[in-house]
């Protein structure tokens, strides 16, 4: 039997453990504010040895991160390999205030994560303010959110190119397409000689890629005015690309059953069963490392245009940014101009990681002006520059992307078995634009 | 808990520990059973009630206030919610009867005379429980694998061409992981149940001449019917729950949406920073488990007399 | 009836059983028999050779393989899995035992009431508390650290309700009595008296802890950012979902796959009569 004194210390226990639960949810619910007009942080150097965490998806990035440690043993860089769910780490880990100083986050997702206050800004440090002129001006732009700070170093870009089977295509006597047009006739063609053969593969789980694909046709997805976002996911302009894919699907033309950079997608290739790859800048060193037994078969070429307007995409492509909570402003800074502009360590991450680089100086590299020995010597940086040229610079990204992509996705991977069309998939991305910036309490609008 | 009217109480009246005493015995467990196991509770309950308001346009100030039942209308309202539902409920609805079946035979005839290498048989069907699911998960999934799998190799040599992860059967691929993994410890349940009958209670059958399968029916699995309801509520419990099987099998097959199951659901809406809704994704799923795991138990104890 | 015909029916079913059965332990144990032959195979026989049968004997090659990538990550996760494993087990299960002794033994309002909760306990879903979990451990600075797996992964309401049936049965009312007559205190009498007879059952709710931590993926998924603090489970399905990138790491989770599970299925084998006990107990009662 409890005594009432026992009864009382039992109550007060409780009484503690609650407090302490009010405490918890106090502190929760004040960390769910957040300021965007923080002023730039400051950038005194750290008196001591200092190490960074850097969280990034690229192959072979271990290497470069060795050159650098060697280099600069005061600056230590550590990296993580975030390729799995790397947009779902980076939230959980700014959730928890435990973000890494330095993130790889796509060009799509900086508006996304600036909504849940990922950034510091960095234009405190001289040096972060002067690099502006090594970019490429769009990807700075996109980068610094029109030069309002300096949330993130561009790293690389991902101008889109056709990569081609020439065998295949010399085996059947098809002509190389140049325009949509000719593309979706030839996959026709490439079908009707062999049931086995594809042109190309639609991986519903690719979003990025389909974006890149509604950039092309320049189907703008958003814009900004008025205090207020337009949504225009699902437009004309959209529609035709969606339309386009549908028909390609429908007949059975294109495969839907492989992911992109998957091993089925690899084993398919090695298998002769699909004949083009549309693809950016990055891939190239994919092939060249996943199917060497093909050496000499491939080519590159621009990409297939609507009409003869020889507007091109952009695919992927990535910015290092500055993470909240980084407490070595100015080591980040001296790491992050480096990796992404210096000269050795962009030759590096081109052949290890295919990184097309966003830096002017990177754009000089050797490398890109020599021939590949995998693409018979053919100059395919030459195609990628030429494809940068033709990107349509004002293609701006939402500040939900990650969810409109995920909905997105998912309703084209109905689509793509065979319930509801793409278009679809174009009203389910719109509609989860809009609700999921009501969610956020951000004004919207179908535009 | 009927043992409040037995004879112990007698017993120990004089002698009883202080409340004291009582209360160190409960506290270690009782202390972190509050801390990680009521407090979120708690606090999903009040986050979901939640919604998020900004002022100071897009990159504003940001807050959450008091939303009523705001998160909850939008959680019935998305389509995603009830898709994810409605898959994880034909799931269930094949997946625990087909898995209890097996798992109940093998247990019938463990307990028959007619096996041999009964030893073998238990330590095979219980072995999978030994795997963590999402081991288990990427174990088959080579197995799905067009390019890996010697099933699929085996298949095409007789002119079948299976597609394991299409998507009319990637939900059946995941409901064979499952299967795989949690047949043999359902079957080890039922099987400890039925050894632990008297064998009295069916000598008597056996001597009338009942056949093994007539005794099987008519006298063990009633005796066993609570082993079988307890498996069939964890199973439940199980299903609801569902993550790391279809979350691997994504990995290799577009067909497995984002959204797929309902904690899958939960798990994407928190990583778009929409706490509050998946907050509320939690509680309802937490809500529905404990509805139908509860009333099948108040719906079955009558039946089985308990 | 006849003997012959009985004996012919019993003929039948006798193979009809065995048959049956034979058919259930391939499907059981084909994945494992796939997953040894896989690892022991190089990287380029995986696709190029049939996989239930062996090519180039290589596992030496391929385990040193698994040790060495990424600097030896994978050991570092081995161990891990065993601390959260062990001593979370360890810790839950005294701390289960405490707890359902009490309320087993011991007479007090309201013990009712706290025993229903712990059932209560048992039908809430883990994975629903694992998110909101991670928002308050990030309140407290907790994530993305031992801890976070490790606090959470101690309670098991399951664990207090079969100690308690356990202490019903094993340890009788007349030994505590008599040692509360020679004047020993409680904790004393529970660890010198009951815990000892309560001891075989105990083993039973360790292994389940043991394992239910184990094989735990989302609480970790959750948790866990350095990947130097990862259990196997989250490791190798990291390393699945980078396969596709770093085709080297496909025989990598192949091979680490069998490495983690060889030794859980040991101790099943070597400990098989305590499952037996504790699955009887928790499904009679």
């Amino acid at each position: 039997m409890s005594t009432p004194s026992s009864r009382l210390r039992l109550v007060g226990a409780a009484l503690t453990v609650a407090a302490s639960v009010a405490a918890l949810t106090a502190c929760s619910s004040s960390d769910d504010s957040s300021s965007s007009a923080a002023p730039a942080s400051s950038c005194a150097p750290a008196s001591g040895p200092v190490t960074l965490q850097y969280w990034n998806t690229v192959p072979g990035m271990d290497q470069v991160v060795a050159l650098w440690n060697q280099k600069n043993p005061t600056i230590k860089v550590e990296i993580k390999n975030v390729s799995n769910d790397q947009y779902g780490q980076i939230g959980n880990a700014l959730k928890a205030g435990t973000a890494p100083e330095l993130a790889q986050v796509g060009y799509d997702e900086l508006a996304n994560l600036r909504l849940q206050d990922a950034f510091v800004d960095a234009s405190g440090c001289a040096d972060a303010k002067a690099a502006k002129d090594k970019f490429v001006p769009w990807t700075w732009s996109q980068a610094s959110f029109g030069d309002t700070g300096v949330f993130a170093m561009p790293q690389d870009t991902g101008p889109m190119a056709l990569f081609v089977r020439t065998d295949i295509f010399a085996k059947y006597h098809i002509a190389i397409p140049k325009t949509w047009d000719e593309y979706a006739a030839a996959a026709q063609k490439l079908h009707a000689a062999d049931p086995k053969l594809s042109i190309t593969f639609f991986d519903p789980n690719n979003a990025e890629w389909f974006n890149g694909l509604l950039w092309q046709n320049s189907a703008h997805m958003y814009a900004y005015s008025g205090d207020k976002w337009q949504v225009t996911v699902d437009s004309t302009a959209s529609r035709q690309v969606a339309d386009y894919w549908q028909k390609l699907i429908a007949a059975k033309e294109v495969r839907t059953d492989l992911a992109n950079t998957s091993p089925p997608m690899y084993a398919a290739y090695e298998k002769d069963q699909v004949a083009t790859y549309v693809g950016a800048a990055w891939a190239y060193g994919m092939f060249r490392d996943n199917l060497p037994k093909q050496a000499g078969k491939w080519s590159i070429v621009p990409m297939p245009t609507w009409g003869t307007n020889p507007a091109s995409g952009d695919w992927g492509g990535s910015t290092v940014a500055f993470m909240k909570g980084n407490k070595h402003l100015y080591e980040s800074v001296k790491f992050n101009v480096w990796l992404n502009s210096d000269p050795e360590a962009l030759a590096l991450e081109n052949k290890l990681g295919g990184l097309y680089p966003a830096s002017l100086a990177g754009l000089q590299l050797p490398a890109l002006s020599q021939g590949v020995p995998y693409y018979n010597n053919e100059k395919v940086f030459d195609v990628f520059a030429d494809s940068s040229k033709n990107i349509d610079t004002s293609f701006a990204w939402g500040p939900t992307q990650k969810t409109v992509n995920l909905a997105l996705q998912d309703a084209m991977a109905k689509a793509a078995a065979g319930s509801g069309t793409l278009g679809d998939a174009l009203k389910t991305a719109q509609d989860a634009a809009l609700s999921s910036m009501k969610d956020q309490a951000i004004p919207a609008a179908a535009g | 808990m009927t043992d409040e009217k037995s004879g112990r109480r007698r017993r120990l009246r004089g002698g009883g520990p202080r409340a004291g005493t009582i209360a160190a015995f409960l506290t270690p467990f009782y202390l972190p059973f509050l801390l990680f196991y009521l407090v979120p509770v708690g606090y999903a309950l009040w986050q979901s009630f939640r919604v998020v308001r900004r002022t100071g346009g897009q990159f504003g100030h940001a807050y959450t206030t008091f939303g009523g039942f705001d998160q909850y209308l939008q959680v019935f309202r998305n389509a995603e919610f009830g898709g994810s539902l409605g898959r994880i409920a034909l799931f269930g609805i094949v997946q625990v009867p087909v898995m209890l079946f097996v798992a109940l035979i093998m247990a019938l005839l463990l307990d028959t005379p007619l096996l041999r290498a009964k030893g073998f048989f238990r330590i095979a069907a219980f072995m999978p429980y030994a795997v963590p699911g999402v081991i288990a998960a990427i174990m088959w999934s080579f197995l799905y694998s067009p390019q890996l799998s010697p099933v699929v190799d085996l298949l095409n040599g007789i002119g079948v061409s299976p597609d394991f992860l299409g998507p009319g059967t990637v939900l059946w691929s995941a409901a064979n992981i499952s299967t795989w993994c949690w047949t043999g410890y359902n079957m080890l349940i039922m099987f400890s149940a039925l050894q632990s009958i008297p064998p009295e209670l069916y000598e008597a059958a056996k001597i009338d001449g009942a056949s093994n399968w007539a005794i099987a029916w008519r006298i063990k699995v009633p005796i066993i019917a609570p082993s079988i309801i307890l498996t069939t509520v964890f199973s439940i419990i199980g299903t609801l729950q569902l993550y790391s099987e279809p979350a691997v099998l994504r990995q290799i097959s577009s067909n497995i949406s984002s959204t797929y199951t309902p904690n899958m659901l939960a798990y994407a809406v928190a990583s778009g920073n929409n706490y509050q809704q998946a907050a509320a994704i939690s509680v309802t799923i937490a809500v529905i488990t404990f509805v139908l795991s509860f009333g099948f138990l108040k719906l079955t104890a009558k039946r089985a007399g308990l | 009836m006849s003997q012959p015909k009985r004996a012919r029916e019993s003929r039948i079913s006798r193979t009809a059983a065995m048959s049956l059965m034979v058919l259930l332990a391939i499907y059981f144990l084909l994945p494992v028999y796939f997953l040894i032959v896989a690892s022991t195979k190089p990287q380029a026989d995986l696709v190029s050779t049939f996989g239930l049968w062996f090519s180039h004997f290589d596992i030496v090659h391929n385990l040193k393989t698994l040790f060495t990538v990424r600097d030896g990550v994978f050991g570092r996760w081995a161990v891990n899995s065993v601390v959260y494993a062990v001593l979370g087990a360890a810790v839950g299960t005294l701390i289960s035992a405490l707890c359902g002794y009490a309320l087993a033994k011991f007479r007090f309002r309201g013990r009712n009431f706290l025993f229903s909760v712990i059932l209560g306990g048992v039908l809430v879903p883990s994975t629903a508390l694992a998110l909101p979990l991670f928002l308050l451990f990030s309140a407290a600075g907790l994530v993305d650290t031992y801890w976070a797996v490790f606090l959470p992964s101690i309670v098991s309401p399951f664990g207090v309700y079969l100690a308690r049936i356990f202490a019903s049965a094993a340890v009788p009312d007349e030994l505590i009595e008599s040692a509360r007559l020679d004047g020993a205190g409680e904790f004393r009498t529970f660890f010198s008296v009951s815990f000892k007879l309560m001891t075989p059952s105990l083993v039973t709710i360790f292994l389940f802890q043991f394992v239910g931590i184990w094989n735990n993926f989302f609480l970790p998924l959750v948790m866990l950012q350095q990947e130097k603090l990862f259990p196997i489970t989250l490791g190798l399905y990291e390393w699945n979902g980078q396969s596709s990138r770093v085709s080297l790491l496909q025989g990598s989770v192949i091979t680490g796959s069998l490495v983690s599970i060889v030794p859980l299925i040991i101790l099943f084998l070597l400990l098989q009569r305590f499952w037996r006990t504790g699955l009887a107990a928790g499904s009679l009662k």
